[in-house]
């Protein structure tokens, strides 16, 4: 069989800096707004673009993430004409080993593209928040006649030394590529979306790999050896909503950013864009709003039962806010339980998550507060 | 279980006004995001039956965009099925539109499978019945028929028109006739039928010969009444929450009644899910000036207005300063900014255009039909 795109979504770091929300599951697996999945937006993306092959690279704690992408069903990605792909590292002959970095894990699994013989290969993020289609993006790969063609996001300036940088000349030919500059000359980020020409992709992952000093990674060796082989790199601006959610402070603001009040042009709708984000449905009840309740400015999804007060919050499924319970400026993820009477402010609670009769969560407002307990079902 | 054919059974239902003008119950929308037939499917894929099926009287066209890719209630989408039953000749010849013609119709099922029982359900009983203790009790005492029923004390109100039993001290059918609503006290069928596969088969054949008009509830009747064919009807009794939906009134009473905690926990119970077509719509949002109480929102909602005592569906927005009380909105409707209902059931796709204002009465709601414009 061939295929003209087969997309590879790296889904197997850890995400460290989301401490206990990423301690039994990947940070692809996080529950974002109210309903969502982080990584439902790459697979919708690619379910919108018409994509049917698709793997998903996984490394940490991946049994839950595994076993959420299945077969594709829930993004569709089960059609007669579909692959869809959970690839995990895995023993060889020549031994077993985890995935070294993001361009060995793709070059573990070239088996799978082998097999599914594209011209171009998409490689994407899981953990990235942004609704689009890849279309445009393989057009001007093919246009150009471009090696590999990157995606690349405007950031202000004084934010630029933390991403890996770009420069480019006046037709996009990207001519420089700097990871974390100290003095940036450009403000165009690479968002770690990629489209290579699957023959110049299996070469170059076949020569970093016998190579012992290499870091065996996109942004550190690939691309910066392309460009030294005067290969064509060409940059696409991607002008979307667009978050990398690394920390619990960024996690919060942008499921903030969902809602109604703040940014006029942000919120669920634009985020979500024109194409519905797919994800799974849980099988909840409707969402009940009580006789005691009051809910404004919020995002709540189905299967909630809120007999409290919400303001300014994202609230996911199965959640129960009781009577005399607070919650401000939080998100309250599946199947939380917040007691009567006590209050959360500024605050991401986690799963399962059991805020005990009259508990006060970061009243004093010390940043973005975390708990998470699993408590919740054993009440 | 894969000796049991189960079929949902839409022949029998009853109208909702003109909620059900173009479309069956089975597939007219409840509570924001179900259907009626979800709840009889659930308890089938919940009971652990495999091959289940349904028996379609007319309108399949809404029925079929709801059952979609007929996945949504199988345990294992390769050995489990849900198949549509459609009875062609029926349409031109609606007096002999009956259940028992439309299996006969597609009889293929009866010899294809090797089950040894079919379960009927009707998707105008909304329960969470867990149907394998009524099993296997039939089949303990080798019954060859078994109906479910419930008894109440309201049926002067409540079950206008179902099968009231009469049933004799051994707890076999002596007789049944339609709930006129002369009595408060009556044993209801929940029409749940267990009947085994040889009985049904004689029915069919020997039905044939006698009436084709008949259905099986008629045939029912008569068994029970003639003591037919050596056979006799078994009746068990059910007592948990179970609901008759027979009429707009009820459609907005039994609806309002579900924002009671009791209810509602009766039939939402934690290990019996009600599963449903999914639509892969945002969840619902609320605007800084919402007010929002004893409610149920479903997903894709935009809340910007008031909404007090009411049931909205699926994609429906209130915007800025409009209010809805005690009223019903299907999927799709828009409340303009200012405007006000009260008491309404409004069907899908509608408009109710800014600063007008509708006022049904408590006992005598407004139903405003779908794609209007007001």
């Amino acid at each position: 069989m061939s295929t003209t795109l087969a997309a590879m979504i790296l889904a197997g770091g850890k995400g460290t800096r989301l401490q206990a929300l990423t301690k039994k599951v990947a940070k692809p697996a996080v529950s974002y707004g109210g309903k969502y999945r982080i990584i439902d937006f790459p697979l919708s993306n690619c379910a919108h673009s018409g994509i049917n092959a698709v793997s998903v690279l996984t490394q940490y704690e991946s049994s839950e993430l595994n076993t959420y992408v299945g077969n594709g069903e829930k993004w569709g990605l089960n059609g007669v004409r579909s692959v869809t792909s959970v690839l995990t590292p895995k023993q060889t002959e020549e031994g077993s080993s985890w995935y070294a970095g993001t361009a060995d894990a793709i070059y573990e699994n070239l088996d799978w593209l082998e097999r599914v013989n594209p011209k171009y290969v998409l490689i994407l993020s899981g953990d990235h928040i942004y609704s689009c289609t890849y279309n445009a993006m393989l057009k001007k790969h093919i246009d150009m006649g471009a090696d590999c063609t990157i995606s690349v996001y405007p950031v202000p300036m004084e934010e630029a030394s933390r991403f890996g940088i770009l420069v480019t000349d006046k037709e996009d030919n990207i001519v420089q590529f700097v990871e974390k500059p100290k003095k940036p000359v450009s403000n165009l980020a690479s968002m770690g979306i990629y489209i290579f020409t699957y023959s110049v992709l299996r070469d170059y992952l076949i020569k970093d790999h016998a190579l012992e000093d290499s870091d065996h990674d996109f942004g550190k060796n690939i691309i910066p050896t392309m460009l030294k082989n005067k290969k064509k790199l060409v940059a696409y601006t991607y002008n979307g909503y667009w978050k990398d959610v690394g920390t619990i402070a960024s996690l919060h603001q942008a499921n903030m950013d969902l809602l109604l009040s703040g940014d006029p042009e942000i919120n669920i709708y634009t985020v979500q864009g024109k194409n519905k984000i797919l994800s799974e449905d849980i099988h909840g009840t409707p969402q009940f709003i009580g006789k005691t309740a009051k809910v404004k400015d919020s995002l709540i999804n189905q299967g909630s039962i809120i007999l409290g007060e919400v303001d300014h919050s994202v609230i996911s499924g199965d959640v129960v806010i009781e009577e005399g319970a607070k919650v401000t400026n939080s998100v309250v993820m599946n199947g939380a339980f917040i007691d009567n009477d006590s209050v959360v402010t500024d605050a991401i609670i986690g799963p399962n998550t059991l805020i005990e009769k009259g508990e006060k969560v970061n009243v004093e407002k010390d940043g973005i507060a975390l708990v998470v307990n699993e408590k919740a079902g054993k009440r | 279980m894969n000796k049991i054919i189960a079929l949902l059974n839409c022949h029998n239902s009853p109208e909702l006004g003109e909620l059900t003008s173009n479309r069956p119950l089975a597939s007219t929308s409840f509570l924001g995001r179900y259907a009626f037939m979800d709840f009889a499917m659930s308890n089938f894929t919940n009971s652990g039956i495999q091959n289940v099926n349904v028996l379609v009287k007319n309108h399949q066209r809404s029925l079929l965009k709801h059952m979609g890719n007929m996945m949504s209630w199988v345990n294992n989408t390769k050995t489990g099925r849900d198949t549509i039953f459609y009875n062609e000749k029926g349409i031109l010849n609606p007096a002999y539109n009956t259940d028992i013609n439309n299996i006969k119709e597609n009889d293929w099922v009866l010899y294809e499978s090797n089950a040894s029982l079919l379960v009927f359900e009707a998707p105008e009983i909304v329960a969470s019945i867990d149907l394998r203790p009524f099993i296997e009790e039939h089949e303990k005492r080798g019954e060859k028929i078994t109906i479910v029923y419930k008894e109440i004390d309201d049926a002067n109100k409540e079950f206008i028109g179902a099968d009231v039993l009469n049933i004799d001290e051994n707890g076999y059918l002596k007789d049944v006739h339609k709930n006129k609503g002369d009595a408060k006290k009556a044993k209801v069928s929940l029409q749940i039928w267990i009947i085994n596969r040889e009985t049904l088969v004689e029915m069919i054949n020997h039905g044939n010969r006698v009436d084709s008009s008949w259905g099986i509830a008629e045939y029912l009747a008569v068994i029970a009444r003639n003591d037919f064919l050596g056979t006799k009807i078994h009746c068990v009794p059910y007592t948990g929450y179970a609901r008759r939906f027979d009429s707009l009134a009820h459609y907005v009473e039994y609806s309002f009644e579900l924002l009671k905690r009791k209810p509602y926990e009766e039939l939402f119970k934690e290990d019996w899910p009600i599963f449903t077509r999914t639509h892969d719509t945002p969840p619902a949002i609320y605007g800084t000036e919402s007010d929002v109480s004893n409610s149920f929102v479903s997903n894709g909602c935009v809340v910007e207005g008031t909404v007090k005592d009411s049931i909205i569906c699926r994609s429906v927005k209130v915007k800025k300063g409009a209010k809805v009380q005690r009223s019903i909105v299907l999927s799709n409707c828009v409340l303009e900014e200012n405007s006000a209902v009260s008491d309404v059931v409004i069907d899908k796709y509608s408009t109710v255009a800014a600063r007008h204002k509708i006022q049904g009465d408590k006992d005598d709601v407004i139903y405003i039909k779908q794609g209007a414009k007001v």
